[in-house]
């Protein structure tokens, strides 16, 4: 049989249910908030080790002029080698449909298209069917990377018009979507990734031979100098001994992806907004359970006058404390996994892999159920004690656990000396001060949301900015010529074209370090141009930029430096260009400005070591006019001219273009911070108006006794309202200031998470557009609370208790 | 000021029941420090119906609080059925008022959750007086006794003043007291209900139970047997009225313990 002290718990629960449902949401949106983004952090870095791991990333892979079956055999049988895979890479341009022989290609779709050999036994940097009608492709079928889709409206059975670089042309169907997470998605770096077979390859002329050499060490734990130890024997032994011309050889990070870095800073924020929303929820909780409590100490006083005990009564409100919580767990934690499922899948989306498993790691749920019961237990010990040890003559008499007075203290006595305010702004403001303790507890609550928001939507605005400044480029746009062309005759076209201000040509080669025990470093590209181009503005870091009358001077940027310190300035470095060895100063290091490993050199000195007899093979313009149309109409423009004058063109990117991509990559890192930032406000909301309803019930006999004297239902929701917009405009101004520090600190944690610099930039629209919104929440979190105000009559005003 | 009995007299007679010696109150919540007590002395017998009487801000309820242990003296003692009660900690006053005092207030004071039937079992529970099997049947007795059998299983905000003010009473008597603390117990009542609910005390001391009760009412003041008229924190004067014809209705307690 239930003891009537536990009917009167359920029953209070039951029959407070606004205010059950209050104190649930509010404990509830703390849990949901931690298994969203603890969980969804979980989810994503399990995930994304699993579908990596799985895809068997390749320890090195060289690019080769031209091999065979028997050199990948002998690669693959070498000892520490588990498997080798050759593949043919070929950039292709594309476009949906099946226009004319003679349409030019310019304003195409550029594709990097692996052909391979054998789609089922796939050994390394495996790619897997996604959504396909054949697998593998027949003759005449590409699958397109599954990214592909997130910048074309490609279908299954789009015939695709394709052409090589040589120009030969070709058509083929879309047979299905594959996932390639070795793949840079398709939204960063506009330009998709294809997949087809070696006898679709022969469609265009190309020689059904393999390109590069992916190999897989046998060695799980492999580090890196033993990876490029075994690369260059691998590359010596076994490839060049067979007289395979070795370009380029890259040996990343083992186990790591090219988006690590974004991936990091993208898990380090969850983890950092995460842990504020653990914060911020306990501050809910203990700011609901306080106002709980104040509210009952006129019933803890009857009980104890009746023969209550002091532990009888306080394990009475931990039960319901505890059933609170419970309640608040069979909400927020099936919600907060349906939301981090959701909130996940995005991740990954943005990230370019699948989950398999939306399971939140156990620990989260565990955390999410701890946060449920035990944070708001914690939180009401002292309230509870507080209450139920309070001497029943006070208990009877006061109206809550600390003892409302207005007038002590100086934020009192100030606001007593404000005259002229109309009376109910005047009640409002005094009514924000009367209970000091519970009005810090919601305000540290929404402070710390303000904080977050202002200081989120500043790490974006230095995102933003950081892309302007990081764009080192000073083009209109660029030409990737499919090979090296005459440099004055392509100038000379480009000088011709319509809409063309300048043009400058420049060589641009992978290449290779060669380290002092003959091993090689990560690729690099090098840059040669005119030391005097307006085409590059790049940051300089260390030293000085390229000189006239250099030669052999390199100027590297951060990027390569993060890789191979031994970059670093005033060092002398070898590098390998299109097989030819040669020593280089390094005079300068520049910003990392998103490029990736690049280095630039003089292009004089360059065409002298690489015979290029003034060749280019990359060519930048600028146009008459800079905006979007004229960069785009510009480049289709000179794209033709090129095509009409036999220059094959590869890929053209205008600087809009360009900037989209980088912007792309930050992008991920935005969306997440916007998400986080809404996640935040949304604990603010409750908080805010979780303390307004409450102060709305304690208010009760002074509602009644205001609408006794006549008080209409506009001024009783003026009243509140007014209080719910103080509080808020306090935590906007303190908020404000906070965000600042925690702003600079939050930037600090991304730009060494993600090795970039970022540019920091206070976002005054960000402080200006929360106070729009924090503004607009009190009055949304304030109405409901004030329409119960006004519907409260005298009779049942004077008789609350 | 008079002593309400000598301390000698106190000392010989057994039937003493409660004792209140030199009681001092003092209160220092506003600027200027407040006493609501002087220097009272007080002893109540066994079977006895106190009326405390005296204008608001007299200090009557500040004298029933000492009693029940609901407030503490700032000095002197407070003697309860042998029990110290100033000694005792929250704690220790809880278990003890649960057992020794049943109290009723001016405002009833139910627990608004709680069925009629709920409250009356809730002190049973909290202190655990009679088997738990027994309590709903003990209740539902003291429930009839106050005659509120019908209203038994309904919430307290369905009943009238008078009903509320009956139910409190049921739930005073729920651990069967010797002691029946009552403050301004018909203070909120219309008249007809006031008498209905004295009537119930006059009952109750015919069962030997003892009531001490704070009252604003000079009829009520009438009906008292002794009548302790407190001024400005001192008991000021004493009227001894005598004895009322036991009636034949005699209000009969529920169960033995």
């Amino acid at each position: 049989m239930i003891t009537p002290r536990w009917r009167k718990v359920f029953r209070d629960l039951s029959s407070h249910r606004f205010r059950t449902l209050l104190v649930v949401l509010s404990i509830a949106v703390g849990i949901f908030s931690i298994i969203v983004v603890l969980g969804g952090r979980g989810i994503l870095m399990r995930e994304f080790e699993t579908v990596f791991g799985d895809s068997r990333p390749p320890t090195a892979t060289m690019h080769v002029d031209i091999a065979d079956d028997s050199v990948i055999d002998a690669v693959s049988r070498y000892p520490g080698v588990e498997a080798a895979e050759g593949r043919r890479s070929v950039p292709l341009r594309f476009t949906v449909g099946t226009p004319e022989a003679d349409v030019p290609s310019s304003g195409w779709s550029t594709a990097q298209v692996w052909a391979v050999c054998d789609f089922e036994g796939q050994s390394v940097r495996r790619f897997t069917p996604e959504d396909v009608v054949s697998w593998p492709p027949k003759t005449g079928e590409i699958l397109l990377e599954q990214s592909a889709r997130t910048v074309g409206d490609y279908r299954i059975g789009d015939v695709l018009t394709v052409e090589s670089p040589s120009g030969k042309r070709a058509r083929l169907r879309v047979a299905g979507f594959a996932h390639d997470i070795n793949a840079f998605p398709a939204t960063f770096v506009a330009m998709s990734t294809g997949f087809i077979s070696m006898e679709t390859l022969a469609m265009f002329d190309e020689p059904c031979e393999y390109n590069t050499i992916a190999l897989l060490a046998e060695d799980p734990s492999i580090t890196r100098p033993q990876a490029s130890r075994l690369a260059a024997n691998v590359r010596d032994d076994v490839v060049a001994a067979r007289g395979v011309r070795v370009m380029q050889t890259n040996v990343p990070e083992p186990g790591s992806h090219f988006l690590g870095d974004i991936f990091k800073a993208v898990s380090l924020l969850l983890l950092a907004l995460g842990v504020m929303a653990l914060l911020l929820s306990g501050f809910l909780v203990v700011t609901t359970v306080q106002a709980l409590m104040s509210q009952q100490v006129k019933q803890v006083g009857i009980m104890k006058a009746v023969g209550g005990r002091a532990s009888q009564i306080t394990w009475m409100y931990l039960a319901m404390v505890l059933i609170y919580g419970v309640l608040a767990v069979a909400v927020g934690l099936p919600s907060g996994i349906v939301a981090g499922r959701w909130f996940t899948e995005y991740g990954a989306g943005l990230l370019n892999f699948r989950i398999t498993s939306y399971a939140p790691p156990v620990y989260v749920s565990l955390l999410g159920a701890a946060v449920g019961l035990a944070v708001p237990l914690a939180a009401a010990i002292i309230p509870v004690r507080l209450g139920t040890r309070m001497p029943v003559v006070r208990a009877l008499t006061a109206t809550g656990i600390t003892a409302a007075r207005f007038g002590h203290g100086l934020v009192d006595r100030v606001l007593g000396l404000l005259r002229g305010l109309p009376r109910p702004v005047a009640l409002s403001l005094r009514n924000t001060f009367l209970r000091k303790g519970r009005l810090a507890l919601t305000l540290t609550t929404l402070v710390m949301a303000s904080a977050v928001v202002m200081s989120v939507l500043t790490v974006r605005s230095s995102i933003l900015a950081t892309v302007d400044e990081v764009d080192v480029w000073q083009f209109d746009a660029q030409f990737y010529l499919a090979r090296t062309e005459n440099g004055p005759r392509a100038l000379r076209e480009a000088a011709r074209s319509r809409g063309v201000a300048t043009a400058e040509g420049m060589l641009d080669y992978p290449a290779t370090l060669k380290r002092q025990d003959g091993t090689e470093g990560e690729g690099v590209s090098v840059i040669g141009l005119p030391p005097d181009t307006p085409f590059v503005a790049p940051q300089l870091e260390q030293g000085r930029w390229l000189e006239a009358g250099d030669t052999s001077a390199l100027v590297v940027n951060a990027d390569i430096l993060k890789e191979e310190p031994e970059f670093a300035l005033g060092s002398t470095v070898t590098l390998s260009i299109l097989g030819i060895e040669e020593d280089w100063q390094v005079v300068g290091v520049v910003s990392g400005g998103m490029m990736g490993p690049v280095a630039f050199a003089p292009i004089g000195h360059m065409d002298a070591i690489l015979q290029a007899g003034g060749g280019i093979n990359r060519v930048f313009v600028t146009t008459e006019h800079h905006h979007a149309t004229a960069q785009e109409q510009a480049a289709r423009e000179l794209e033709r001219r090129f095509e009409d004058a036999g220059i094959p063109v590869a890929a053209t990117q205008t600087q809009i273009e360009q900037r989209d991509t980088i912007a792309s990559q930050l992008g991920i890192l935005v969306t997440f911070l916007a998400i986080m930032a809404v996640l935040l406000a949304l604990v603010g909301v409750i908080g805010l108006t979780g303390t307004m309803t409450i102060n709305v019930m304690e208010s009760t006999r002074e509602i009644g006794v205001m609408r006794a004297l006549g008080a209409s239902h506009g001024a009783i929701y003026n009243i509140f309202i007014t209080e719910g917009v103080v509080i808020a405009f306090m935590a906007w101004v303190l908020g404000a200031v906070l965000s600042w520090p925690a702003s600079v600190a939050l930037t600090g944690m991304l730009s060494s998470a993600m090795n970039l610099p970022l540019q920091y930039d206070f976002s005054w629209f960000g402080v200006g557009f929360w106070l729009v919104a924090v503004l607009f929440i009190a009055v949304l979190a304030s109405l409901l609370p004030a329409f119960r105000a006004s519907q409260v009559s005298v009779r049942d005003a004077i008789a609350y208790e | 000021m008079i002593d309400s009995e000598s301390h000698a007299a106190d000392a010989a007679d057994d039937s003493v029941l409660l004792a209140l010696r030199d009681v001092v109150k003092v209160y220092d919540s506003g600027e200027v420090p407040f006493t609501a007590l002087r220097d009272v002395n007080l002893h109540v017998h066994s079977g006895e119906f106190v009326g405390l009487i005296g204008k608001s801000g007299s200090g009557k309820t500040t004298l029933i609080n000492m009693i029940t242990g609901i407030d503490r003296p700032t000095s002197g003692t407070v003697e309860v059925a042998g029990t110290p009660v100033h000694a005792l900690n929250e704690n220790q006053l809880a278990i003890w008022r649960g057992r020794t005092i049943g109290v009723v207030f001016q405002f009833f004071q139910l627990l608004p959750t709680l069925t009629v039937i709920e409250n009356v079992m809730l002190p049973m529970d909290f202190c655990n007086v009679y088997d738990p099997l027994e309590r709903p049947e003990r209740a539902m007795h003291l429930i009839e006794q106050v005659e509120m059998a019908d209203q038994a299983h309904k919430l307290p905000a369905a009943l009238s003043g008078g009903q509320q003010q009956r139910v409190a009473i049921a739930r005073a008597l729920a651990n069967d007291p010797p002691i029946i603390a009552a403050d301004e117990p018909t203070g909120n009542l219309d008249s007809k209900t006031a008498d209905a609910v004295f009537h119930l005390f006059e009952k109750l001391v015919d069962e030997h139970k003892t009531i001490v009760m704070v009252t604003h009412d000079n009829d009520m003041a009438a009906r008292v047997r002794r009548a302790l008229h407190v001024a400005d924190g001192e008991i000021v004067e004493e009227r001894v009225h005598r004895p009322r014809t036991v009636r034949a209705d005699t209000f009969v307690d529920g169960p033995a313990r």
